[in-house]
């Protein structure tokens, strides 16, 4: 394989790989932090302080991860 | 889907629009997806015996007898049948394995290409008279198979890097800085383990399970709408009969499209398959 199709194929590959990851980091992202806020909200009383608090962490994770492993890479 | 659409639309006798009885449109439900069992073992959990079991081995047959049909003459030469085959493994050869693994990813071809060819014929049941029922829209076939390639990941990651270097690379990200990686270890964990295998099978499982909805739906409307002797007129009858076409007319038009959806959902899943597997060969990202 020349380096031209190389570069070619790693591009598409990591295309997809983008792709299908993204996602699923967002959606890791919001449910785990989202599900942490909302536990600390139930385990202290609170009603609606932490989750949104969590959902903004996972979201503004994710965005990162996402920043990091597929933007900047 | 046949034999329920018509219980479904004529459960009570004249039913139809554009007449005195009125009685309103039954849609479809999820009932649909749910066949009586033949065969009920009663263990808690399971469906028993039905349908999905039968069109299943149908869908395993057809798969099996392509094969056998397509390659035992096979020769330099090939025939109309090997042809096909070859366009097959050559087509998901150049477009899934060797875009995403690279010439190493030619071991997985066999693995690919029945995948492909098992998971399209199991769509398509959803459009073969008599059967009509895709059998990935019951979620455990799909799950299965997302299941399958999810282990099949680990062990290709393990076998390549070791335990302790492929859990190290689906679980830390690279070039993130150590005080950030309690934040973001946890997403990357829920997000390689959890999400990504229950989106593999969620996606192929909720296609065919909306899809065949959108054929069951066309067909008992258009089945309903259909009342060329309705007691208010020949009018209202012609116009019934207008509606009714239309109804059956988005049928045919989805059934065409359905059947592409079948293919590329088909395709779709064995090319995520070999993304992972390439992922999982390659290591850290």
């Amino acid at each position: 394989m020349n380096g031209q199709s190389r570069a070619k194929r790693d591009s598409q590959e990591s295309t997809n790989a983008n792709a299908t990851t993204l996602i699923s980091y967002l959606l890791g992202g919001l449910a785990f932090w989202g599900g942490v806020g909302w536990v600390a909200d139930w385990a202290l009383g609170f009603s609606g302080l932490f989750l949104p608090i969590g959902l903004g962490l996972g979201l503004v994770a994710s965005i990162y991860l996402i920043y990091t492993q597929h933007v900047r890479s | 889907m046949g034999a329920d659409v018509s219980v479904v639309a004529a459960s009570e006798p004249g039913c139809h629009i554009f007449n005195d009885f009125g009685c309103g449109f039954e849609a479809p439900t999820v009932s649909l997806f749910f066949p009586t069992p033949w065969l009920d073992f009663g263990l808690p959990g399971t469906s028993g015996l039905n349908k999905y079991y039968l069109v299943a081995v149908v869908a395993l047959i057809i798969a099996a007898a392509f094969w056998y049909f397509t390659t035992r003459r096979s020769k330099v030469v090939p025939g109309r049948g090997q042809s096909m085959a070859e366009m097959l493994v050559g087509f998901l050869r150049d477009q899934v394995t060797r875009t995403t693994m690279g010439k190493e990813g030619d071991k997985f071809l066999p693995l690919m290409v029945t995948l492909f060819l098992f998971i399209f014929c199991m769509n398509i049941m959803g459009l073969i008279p008599g059967l009509q029922l895709p059998v990935t829209s019951n979620l455990a076939f799909p799950a299965v198979l997302a299941l399958f390639i999810f282990v099949l990941w680990n062990v290709v990651g393990i076998r390549r890097h070791g335990v302790g270097a492929h859990f190290k690379a689906r679980l830390v990200p690279g070039g993130v800085p150590g005080w950030i990686l309690p934040v973001v270890v946890p997403i990357e964990a829920l997000s390689n383990f959890v999400i990504r295998p229950a989106t593999h099978m969620i996606r192929l499982f909720a296609t065919m399970f909306a899809g065949h909805l959108l054929l069951a739906l066309f067909a008992a409307a258009g089945f309903y709408m259909f009342n060329p002797l309705s007691p208010m007129g020949a009018g209202f009858g012609a116009l019934s009969v207008g509606y009714s076409a239309i109804a059956l007319v988005g049928f045919l038009v989805f059934t065409a499209f359905e059947l592409f959806i079948m293919a590329v959902q088909a395709y779709v899943f064995v090319l995520l398959s070999s993304i992972y597997l390439g992922e999982a060969m390659e290591g850290a990202h």
